[in-house]
């Protein structure tokens, strides 16, 4: 996969961009091995069907991981250097769900190439994730 | 300078030491123009970058990238916003 290059000086408040995935099983097991973060509402199916989600929960940071995807790969691509992300986890994802990843520019500072992006993770019903991520964009 | 001038430009100068206090983590009593990055441990790259772009959202100016790289202390960047309000 190759990243966007979208050009700061191309950038404008209110300009967006965003990508649907799916979340496998696959990815929940590599993620767990990747971090360490085995809890069993992500990796223990029969545990997490008895809890109040009715099944395993895609790993928070992993749906951050998706936010680094947007900004590395779309928004700006290229040149991005993230320097803050926030987040809140509003509602669980789960395996299977077709996520869209959403920025828009909110704020664009000429001086220090910086931009203030609003970051949504939502199904098609509702919203999952929102936050605010603040990216640097290199010459 | 005229009474809703002076009032503009006091509001802004509040609203600087706000911004600096959050962005650098010290009380706003604390806010000196002499501050520089030695004396506060919390201005680093990140922040010093967030703290710009914080300034130029809340006051509706830009800074050009010598007046960013070349400001040795809090008092340097409010001289920089002074030259815009």
């Amino acid at each position: 996969m190759k990243a966007k290059d979208v050009k700061f000086e191309d950038i404008k408040k209110g300009d967006s961009a965003s990508f649907e995935t799916i979340v496998t099983e696959n990815d929940l097991k590599k993620f767990a091995e990747l971090s360490g973060d085995y809890n069993p509402l992500h990796t223990d199916e029969k545990y997490a069907q008895g809890t109040e989600f009715g099944g395993k929960v895609i790993h928070g940071m992993l749906l951050g991981a998706l936010v680094s995807r947007f900004i590395g790969m779309e928004l700006p691509g290229k040149k991005a250097l993230l320097l803050k992300e926030t987040l809140e986890f509003k509602k669980p994802a789960m395996v299977g769900d077709v996520l869209t990843v959403k920025g828009i520019v909110v704020h664009k500072s000429e001086g220090v190439r910086l931009l203030e992006l609003l970051m949504e993770i939502r199904t098609k019903k509702e919203l999952l994730v929102s936050g605010a991520v603040f990216v640097r964009v290199l010459f | 300078m005229g009474y809703f001038l002076l009032c503009g430009y006091k509001l802004i100068m509040e609203k600087f030491n706000e911004i600096a206090s959050k962005s650098f983590g010290i009380p706003l009593t604390d806010i000196k123009d002499s501050l520089t990055p030695k004396d506060i441990s919390e201005w680093d790259s990140m922040n010093y970058l967030l703290f710009i772009a914080e300034l130029e959202k809340q006051c509706n100016i830009s800074f050009s990238m010598d007046e960013v790289l070349n400001a040795q202390s809090l008092g340097d960047v409010r001289k920089a916003l002074q030259t815009k309000i």
